[in-house]
């Protein structure tokens, strides 16, 4: 009995006494918030090793300002209550310099007024905050999400005889704003929607959806949304043995290759210039992928580029934004970000101004598909 | 024996029977209970007995009818039949062991609002079992098992019974125990207040009770006057059959 | 008030290990206070679920019901809250008072039905009403923006007076924390409380009583859904946003390991266990990818050696004390025979 006293007092103790912040020293210290666990580990997972890569570059050329990087990672658990702690615990404990953050929005909205108030700007993997004010200290590497939309509605408006066609989205964000452009574009492409379905991430059938669209008449469907129901929506196409193409949003190629299996030359999806380099004509895009590929599959091999290419951006822009502030001043650092315009990155060219917090302004966005197990971007 | 209802009798049953799903643990009974009786009802284990006392309750769905001072008990509606006066102290004591015996008793008078009937009834409770006064703070659960059967007696005794059901009361008591509570069970009917006693070791009771049903296998077997009992072989003779 | 206060009082001193863990607690308090810092955020939490928590405890711990869907009743009176300042402009306290107001209605309505059922069945009706209510929250996108979340919530306060540093937060948070708590003593204490806790003994033994068994739990599940009505709303109006997740199933679970760790069916377990199941993450971050796995092993000892929680800890040196004394009887018992 008294050793499970001494257990118990110890473990209390132990929780009590809490872990004292490192001694300050002389760096440049990023802060991030992102989804390590939860819905958005994928996606943030591979952020932050974007910005673990740029990182290393940028050290080995002597860091920020003459200060080693320091990255400090706090995992938001894809939760926005998780994200408040973990930002107040970045502002007060670390005092980051900045942030780069991933793609929990509803996390980065809710710290959004965290980050006013504490003068640090925050360059994110997700969409802009809604506030004014909040927007005037986030800045985001995320393409419009009509440039996904665009680019597979001038595919089919140029390539094929298809003039209706279908939606199926999930109930996140980034997918309704996609489902919304959809909705207002197509007539300017020439096309009908003529069905828009909505499915939870974790759903394992969505032949219903698929059945349902096709009987309205549409023989494209515009998949938007991450994970598994990719492959799902096309087993339940090939089952169904229905004559429509599917067109989906990015994604990690990795999760395209069983699709590709099924639907074979039936199956597109929208890719960012890294995911398909190999394939890209020479040009500054190109070289600038290069720089970050490099040392990006000398530690990850043929793990996919897209998400890490924005953390390499994110990073990447920080450090030009110091150098043309010449100050790690948070205010300075945000006044400098808001002239980075015609910034190289690996997603396209960042056109940041004080009334435009989203720097890919021009669609970079490529239509790709997968023929023999290679990647290939359809002209 | 009439069936006009005599003004003497308190408490009449007429062919209430019980039924748990679709087993009928109870068949048809009639009974009844005249003014400042004890009435044990006696049996060996699975008779019946406790059904028969859930049963006047209204605890569980029965047939039949259960008339207490010539109105209807209402059925499935306990805490109506409380309100009455019927007031059943359940097998296994039924006491709250998280709360404080002082708790425990004031749950006994939960329908009454007169602070000065509920001093007067916990008075008499507190004069009957002193013991329970020392441990007003206690939890009920800390009680020994004597001391939880008074509480239980007791908490019945604060709503103001106008008769008292009691399940076996001493069930896994020691003899003494046993006999302290009885003593106290017979003082009780004899200030006037009417008893079912529930027990089955016949010969705790026999010497207390006036009459005796003797129950077997879910349906009343006999009725018995107890001081007519010559020898416990006799009685063997009823659980028997 | 003043009356609870110092039976409070009389009770800690009767009991010198849970004073110890008040003070300590209080001490935590003071030292955030002082320092500020992060953990301001964490204990603002903190304090937020201790209401959360004293409530479910009500309907859990002393009625002897369960529910996982208690979240619903905060989502709908967050979400009101939410709606109310953000978009119509309300003050904060009609919002949250139409929103707890909302949420009562929608108990009343869920809780006839529901609480027929027991056990398991309780627990899988409840666990859909809070799923139900994550899914509106998802689905009602022309009000809740769906995963978008609401932001802009008016902070805390009335009409121009506003709380929005984080020592006021924390005081007012730290204050209606300690009001909900009396305010459960006082049921607990009250002839209310004690039906609640005999429809937990026995329902039957309780019917006996002339308790109205089906309206004490309705009653039960009442003033429950309030007090996580209450949370909710305090939730989104301390942090300017709301969106389905803070709602989520994940705010059942957090309550329940509070509950348990605290200590279910105590008045004051409810204040342990939030803040240690607050704090321990926190005092774990330098593990990194290991936060959670100590995090969780550090739950499994307190709940291997205070199974019935924290505030148990007190009764846990009691009978070692006991234990002691009577082994060192029976040894001189036994040495008395031996001479």
């Amino acid at each position: 009995m008294s050793f499970k006293l001494l257990t118990t007092t110890a473990a209390l103790a132990l929780s009590a006494a809490l872990v004292a912040p490192a001694a300050a020293q002389e760096t440049y210290k990023v802060g991030m918030a992102a989804g390590l666990t939860g819905y958005a580990a994928t996606v943030d997972r591979a952020w932050r090793d974007g910005v673990e890569v740029a990182i290393g570059v940028l050290n080995a050329k002597g860091g920020i300002a003459g200060k080693k990087i320091e990255l400090i990672v706090e995992d938001n658990k894809s939760e926005p209550q998780e994200a408040v702690t973990v930002y107040r615990k970045m502002i007060s404990s670390d005092k980051v310099n900045v942030f780069v953050s991933g793609c929990v929005s509803a996390g980065n909205f809710a710290a959004a007024p965290l980050i006013v108030r504490a003068e640090t700007p925050m360059v994110l993997c997700s969409i802009l905050p809604q506030q004014p004010d909040h927007v005037k200290w986030a800045f985001t590497t995320i393409p419009p999400p009509r440039f996904e939309v665009e680019t597979r509605l001038e595919y089919i408006q140029k390539k094929t005889q298809i003039k209706k066609i279908g939606v199926l989205h999930d109930p996140s964000p980034y997918a309704n704003a996609q489902k919304a452009a959809a909705e207002k574009e197509a007539k300017d492409y020439g096309l009908e929607i003529v069905g828009v379905e909505q499915y939870k991430t974790d759903d394992a059938d969505l032949s219903v959806q698929i059945q349902k669209m096709y009987a309205a008449g549409a023989r494209a469907i515009l998949k938007i949304g991450l994970g598994g129901t990719t492959l799902t929506a096309a087993k339940n196409i090939k089952q169904l043995g229905l004559d429509m193409i599917m067109l989906t949003s990015l994604e990690d190629i990795a999760v395209f290759r069983p699709v590709a299996e099924v639907l074979g030359d039936k199956f597109f999806f929208v890719a960012s210039p890294a995911q398909v380099y190999d394939a890209l004509p020479d040009s500054a895009l190109k070289k600038e992928i290069g720089t970050f590929l490099e040392p990006w599959r000398a530690k990850y091999k043929d793990r996919d580029p897209n998400w890490a290419g924005r953390g390499w951006d994110a990073m990447t822009l920080v450090a030009a934004a110091v150098a043309k502030a010449k100050s790690t001043d948070g205010t300075k650092l945000r006044d400098a970000l808001e002239t980075m315009d015609g910034f190289q990155g690996t997603t396209g060219i960042y056109h940041f101004a004080p009334n435009n917090h989203q720097g890919i302004t021009e669609n970079p966005l490529l239509l790709a598909t997968i023929i023999n197990g290679k990647v290939q971007v359809v002209k | 024996m009439t069936a006009a209802v005599e003004p003497s009798r308190i408490l009449s049953v007429e062919g209430l029977s019980a039924r748990y799903g679709h087993v009928e643990a109870l068949h048809p009974v009639d009974l009844h209970v005249e003014a400042g009786e004890l009435v044990a009802v006696l049996g060996p284990n699975g008779a019946g007995k406790s059904t028969l006392m859930r049963a006047l309750m209204g605890l569980v769905p029965t047939q039949g009818s259960v008339a207490f001072h010539g109105h209807a008990v209402p059925r499935r509606n306990p805490a109506k039949a409380a309100a009455m006066g019927l007031v059943l102290v359940p097998e296994g004591r039924g006491i709250f062991a998280p709360m404080t015996v002082a708790e425990n008793l004031e749950l006994g008078a939960y329908l009454l609002n007169d602070k000065q009937e509920f001093a007067r009834r916990h008075d008499r409770v507190m004069t009957l079992f002193p013991r329970l006064k020392e441990r007003l703070a206690q939890t009920a659960g800390s009680l020994s098992g004597g001391e939880q059967q008074m509480l239980a007696v007791g908490r019945a005794l604060m709503s103001d019974p106008k008769l008292l059901l009691l399940d076996e009361p001493s069930l896994g008591l020691a003899p003494r125990v046993i006999e302290e509570i009885l003593q106290t069970l017979g003082e009780l009917n004899r200030a006037g207040l009417p008893i079912i006693l529930v027990e089955q070791k016949a010969p705790l009771v026999l010497t207390l009770a006036r009459r005796a049903y003797i129950m077997s296998v879910g349906s009343i077997a006999a009725e018995i006057d107890p001081r007519q009992v010559k020898s416990h072989d006799e009685l063997a003779h009823f659980y028997l059959g | 008030m003043m009356n609870s206060l110092t039976s409070i009082w009389a009770e800690a001193r009767s009991n010198p290990l849970l004073l110890v863990l008040w003070l300590a607690v209080a001490a935590l308090a003071a030292y955030v206070f002082v320092n500020g810092g992060y953990l301001m955020a964490v204990l603002q939490f903190a304090c937020i679920y201790v209401v959360f928590v004293a409530g479910l405890n009500l309907f859990m711990g002393f009625t002897g019901q369960v529910s996982f869907g208690h979240n619903a009743f905060a989502a709908i009176s967050g979400y009101t809250s939410a709606v109310l300042t953000a978009t119509y402009g309300w003050d904060p306290v009609p919002a949250a008072v139409l929103g707890i107001g909302g949420a009562l209605a929608c108990a009343l309505i869920v809780g006839y039905p529901v609480l027929r059922l027991r056990g398991h069945y309780l627990a899988m009706a409840t666990l859909a009403i809070g799923l139900i209510a994550y899914e509106v929250a998802v689905q009602w996108d022309s009000v809740t923006q769906g995963y978008m979340g609401i932001s802009g919530i008016a902070p805390l306060g009335v009409g121009r007076w506003t709380i929005t540093s984080d020592r006021g937060i924390l005081i007012f948070l730290i204050v209606v924390a300690l009001l909900s708590l009396l305010m459960v003593r006082g049921i607990r204490r009250s002839r209310l409380g004690r039906s609640f806790v005999a429809v937990a003994g026995s329902e039957d033994a309780a019917r006996a009583l002339g308790i109205d068994v089906a309206r004490t739990k309705l009653l039960a599940f009442l003033i429950s859904a309030g007090y996580a009505a209450v949370a909710g709303s305090l939730f989104v109006h301390a942090v300017g946003f709301v969106s389905p997740e803070v709602f989520g199933l994940h705010m059942v679970v957090l309550a329940f390991t509070m509950l348990y760790v605290g200590g279910i069916g105590t008045i004051v377990g409810p204040v342990f266990g939030a803040v240690i199941v607050a704090l321990l993450p926190e005092t774990f971050r330098g593990f990194k990818e290991y936060q959670d796995l100590a995090y969780g092993a550090a739950l499994v000892l307190i709940l291997i050696y205070t199974p019935r929680g924290l505030v148990s800890l007190p009764d846990l040196w009691r009978r070692r004390k006991a234990a002691q004394k009577t082994d060192v009887q029976q040894t001189s018992a036994r040495q008395g025979g031996a001479a």
